[in-house]
Parts: structure tokens; sequence; C-alpha cells
């Protein structure tokens, strides 16, 4: 048999091209793993499929409201789906650490931002796998919707950052509990009462004072106005927010304000990893 | 290849897991850390490994400082872990490739790893359904994917069945003779150490004890030991044959179990001092040294106990 040889010469830094194939690397890792586990691609979608195709119609119904109300719950699911998909990534960190294979990643060549970088990669595939197929459904169901190619820029913008931002936030919560059990006792609070809070199945501006000033401040508000706004032409959520009359401006704050939290959350996510994955 | 000065771990409550070690690793050398759990075997492993960051003191592996050159360092080394840290649902095939690919290895010897190690039938299959023995092999076939210049095996037959740990031990043995890597075990097995390791260091309580070959570190207590047990107390009796120049600094009284090197007296000769000296043995009998008792001596616990 051959003798196994150590390498001779290895490079001391990595070139920002050589960061592009390990986290392609990663990325591919991790959409094996996830792939490998179908129901963390089809549980998060139950949820909002309920509420877009089922619980929509019947508030319709039940309220005498018209088909812009269905339209207006099928978009106010994207902000209960992105939530929980991401939250239900953030849960595969976990489980890498108690019985996958993140030390052996830990130890490898590469920056460690990089795992939480691969990591996110494939959230933001799955959820925008999502996300169309639940468009697709609502679609399916008769739900209209009114989307320039514009429109459809602004909801693609909103919906990514917001997504990197949940992430961002799924990333920091694993980093932070020792036990997948904390860590979904935690995913309520993170990923649904915000919701509830946010304008998705009502306009914030039918909340109580307080909490309607209190809205104003959550990420998701920002970007379920903008998923409304690109999607069905419709300003009003992002006017309940900012009282302003230009609606392009009001989208672009809205959107600045996703596109902030989403970098925040990335840099806090990252830091709080590589802290408490190093001791 | 692998140099340590002062190196400290102190964890959060002033737990001081390793206390300023001091060794150097040559090239091509199988060195050895062996010691009890909680020794701070793997805490050294993790510190060398850029996992755990040295509270004080520096390291360096071929020549790559593993704080303020973590990449390199961590480019020219790997390591398998004590508890299994493996992705189940992949193949073990697709693990290989992904060390490959994250060590940047264009052409990965992997069919010839999996051969060496014995694995080359599962490598298609989930590692889900590995046994115990099969899936270490894996992961040490794993890493030396990225044909290492240093390579850490943290007690890397802990929890195998005799059967399998005597394989594996029989797999690393090979891959040693065959390969110029450096290698750094720890165990806390003596058997282990003794058949692997070049040279040892005893860690005990977060320190090096003692640092040699195995052959030196047994030459210390002599050809021959005799070793009795005796009713009441062993310490008092030691106390006798140390006055009666039967036992010099070096024995020691574990329970009721007293151990006697005996250097270049005859074991007829101090069993007939032992008799004069009316401790009335309950059983009495010579062997020649282990590991167990250097470790004995030098920190007064056996090592199976402690571990």
């Amino acid at each position: 048999m051959t003798a196994l040889s150590p390498v001779a010469t290895l490079p001391r830094r990595p070139s920002p091209l050589a960061v592009a194939s390990p986290l392609a690397t990663l990325a591919g890792r991790r959409f094996a793993l996830t792939t490998r586990t179908p129901r963390e691609l089809l549980v998060p979608l139950i949820t909002p499929i309920l509420f877009a195709l089922v619980i929509a119609p019947a508030l319709k119904s039940a309220l005498h409201t018209g088909s812009a109300y269905e339209a207006f719950v099928a978009t106010g699911t994207v902000g209960l789906l992105i939530p929980l998909n991401t939250m239900f990534s953030g849960l595969s960190v976990i489980v890498d650490r108690e019985s996958g294979a993140q030390r052996e990643l830990l130890a490898a060549p590469i920056p460690r931002a990089l795992l939480v970088l691969g990591n996110l990669a494939v959230a933001l595939a799955v959820t925008a796998f999502q996300v169309v197929a639940l468009i697709g459904f609502a679609l399916a169901r008769g739900i209209h919707f009114d989307a320039s190619a514009t429109g459809v820029l602004w909801f693609v913008g909103a919906a990514t950052a917001f997504t990197v931002g949940m992430y961002g936030a799924a990333e920091t919560l694993a980093s932070r509990v020792p036990k997948a059990e904390e860590y979904i006792a935690r995913v309520p609070a993170i990923a649904i009462v915000p919701w509830f809070l946010a304008g998705s199945l009502f306009p914030i501006s039918a909340l109580p004072g307080f909490l309607e000033w209190f809205a104003r401040f959550l990420p998701l508000t920002h970007g379920l106005a903008l998923v409304r706004y690109g999607l069905l032409g419709d300003a009003t959520p992002l006017h309940d927010v900012w009282g302003m009359s230009n609606a392009t401006a009001m989208a672009g704050l809205s959107l600045a304000v996703v596109v902030a939290f989403a970098a925040a959350l990335t840099v806090v996510s990252i830091r709080v990893f590589t802290r408490s994955a190093v001791r | 290849m692998i140099e340590a000065f002062g190196l400290t771990k102190t964890y959060p409550g002033d737990v001081e897991a390793v206390k300023a070690i001091d060794f150097e690793v040559a090239a091509g050398e199988v060195f050895g850390l062996l010691g009890p759990n909680g020794a701070g075997k793997s805490t050294t492993i993790g510190m060398l490994t850029t996992t755990i960051v040295p509270t004080a003191g520096t390291a360096r592996l071929a020549g790559f400082d593993v704080v303020t050159e973590a990449l390199a360092a961590r480019s020219v080394s790997s390591v398998v872990f004590q508890e299994p840290v493996i992705d189940r649902s992949l193949s073990g095939r697709r693990n290989l490739e992904l060390h490959a690919r994250l060590w940047r290895v264009p052409a990965p010897p992997i069919d010839e790893l999996a051969r060496t190690l014995g694995v080359a039938d599962l490598l298609d299959r989930p590692v889900a359904g590995y046994s115990g023995g099969e899936r270490r092999r894996l992961e040490i076939a794993r890493a030396l994917v990225s044909r290492p210049r240093v390579l850490f095996l943290d007690e890397p037959t802990v929890g195998l069945d005799p059967l399998i740990r005597a394989e594996l031990l029989d797999a690393i043995e090979r891959m040693r003779d065959r390969t110029d890597m450096t290698i750094l075990l720890t165990t806390h097995y003596l058997d282990e150490a003794e058949k692997l390791c070049d040279r040892l260091a005893i860690v005990h309580q977060g320190e090096i004890v003692a640092l040699d070959t195995p052959t030196a570190l047994l030459a210390g207590l002599g050809r021959e030991i005799v070793e009795l047990r005796v009713e009441g107390d062993a310490h008092r009796a030691l106390g006798v044959l140390r006055e009666r120049g039967v036992v010099d600094g070096d024995g020691f009284a574990v329970g009721s179990t007293l151990t006697v090197p005996l250097h270049d007296r005859s074991a007829a000769d101090a069993i007939a001092e032992i008799d004069r000296a009316g401790l009335a043995p309950a059983s009495i009998g010579t062997r020649r040294p282990t590991l167990d008792d250097v470790y004995l001596r030098l920190t007064g616990g056996r090592l199976a106990e402690a571990a």
C-alpha cells in the first residue's frame, strides 16, 4: 500500500476568492443534510398555508369582507412563514453541535464566520422555495395579486433582507441556548407573537395606540408593508408606518430598516457563534 | 513540529484545567498524553486545535502559532475527537469529501484510506448505519484525507469493545509505521500508550508530572516489583519497610496494597525482609512494573480508578 505522506506547503491566509469555495462546500453540506430531513422543508409551510388558504377565506366569509382581504392575509402569511422557517433552520445548528460535525468544521482551516454564512445561504434558498410555494398555492386558490416588475423587486428585497435578519436571530439563539428543548420553547415569542402585532391579519392602525407605536419598530411590520406594496401595489401599510405621501420614499425607508435589521443580526450571530463555539 | 510553552487554561470560576505545561514533539514522533479524565488532556488538544483559547503561554504547530496564525495551524493538522463528530445522515464518502474540500485537497486518497482503515465496503452507506468501531475508523480516515503534518487523536478507542479496540489499535499502529506525520495521542489506557507512543507525558491535575519514553519511565521502577496486601494500616506498614531499608523513596501504598520496586535487590531478599518485619501479608507476589505503577507513584491514584 502507498505511504501516506503529509503535505509539504500550505497557504498561510486564504484569499477572498478562496473563501468562496469553502462557503459553497458548507452550503452544499447543509443543503444535503436538509434534503435528508424533508420535515425541515415541509413543516414550516403548514401553518402559513393553513392561514392563507383556509383561515383567510373563512374570515372573509365570516366578516363579510371582499377578496382583497384574502390577498391581504395571504401576503401577511409570508411574515409567518419566514420566521418559522428560519427558526427551524436554526434548530439544525443545535443538532450539529450536539450530534453532528460542528467540531470538525471548527477545526477546519476556514474562517468560522463561513459556518454561519453557509447555513444562511441554505436558509435563504429553502425560504425562497417555501415563499414561492405559498404564493403558488394562493394563486391556485384564486387569490389575486397585483404585482408589477418593480413591485416584485420590492417584495424580493424585503423578503430576502427579512430572512437574513431572522436567520441571524435564529443562529444567535441557537448559539446561546444549550438544548433544543430550550430553543423550541423560545420560538413562539420570536416567530409568532410579532406576527400578530405587525399588521398580518389587520392593519396596524387597528391596534390600540401604544401597540401601534410599538408595531412601527418591528422589522416585520416594515417587511410586511413592503411585501404588500410589492405584491398588491397597496401603499396603505407603509403610510400607516410613516404617514408620508410618497410611496417610493416610504418603501425605501422601510427597506432600509429591514436591511439594517439583517446586517445587525448577521453581525451579532457571527460574533455570538464564534464566541460560543470557542471556549 | 508541536511546541507548547507555559500553555495554560483557566476556565471561569478559577478552574485551572492546564497549568503552564511545556513540551515539544519532533516531526514524525508519536507523543502521548496519559492521564485520567479531567487531567487536562482534552483541553490541551483543544488549545492546540484552536477550539479553546489559551489563558497564557504559547503553542505552535509546524511553526504556526495557534492563536495568531490559527488558520495556518489548522491547515496543517487534523483531529479525531473523543466523541463521534460526524454527519450521520451523510455517507462515509460524503463526509470524507467534505473534509477534503474544506482542507483544499485536490486529489484526496479517499478509497485508499478507506481500504487501509477497513471501511471501503461501507463508504457509500449513511454513517448512521455504522457500528461504533466502523464510525471511529471512518473518522480516522477522514482526518488523514488532508495528509496532515500533525494528527491529534483524542482518546481514539474510548467506549469501544475490546475486540474492536484491538483492531483499531492495530490500524493506528500500521498507519504510524507508514507515515511520517506527527501524532499527538491522549489516552487513559496504558497498553495503548505503551504500544503506540515514542514518548509519553503523564498528566495529573493539569500538570505534566513525568515525560519520557515508556521504557525510561518503566526503568525508573527497576526490573521487578513486589506487591503485597496487608491487614490494617498500609501506610504504617510502608513506614516499617522504609525503616528496614526494603523500600526506597519510590515505594507506595494504595488502600491495603503496598508496591515495592526492587531495583538492585532480589525478590527473595525483599520477601524475607518483609517476613522478618512481621507484617504477615494476606498476599504477596512479584511482577514486572507497568505504566500504572509509574502513574501511581507519581500521582497516588490508579489510572483505571481515576478514569
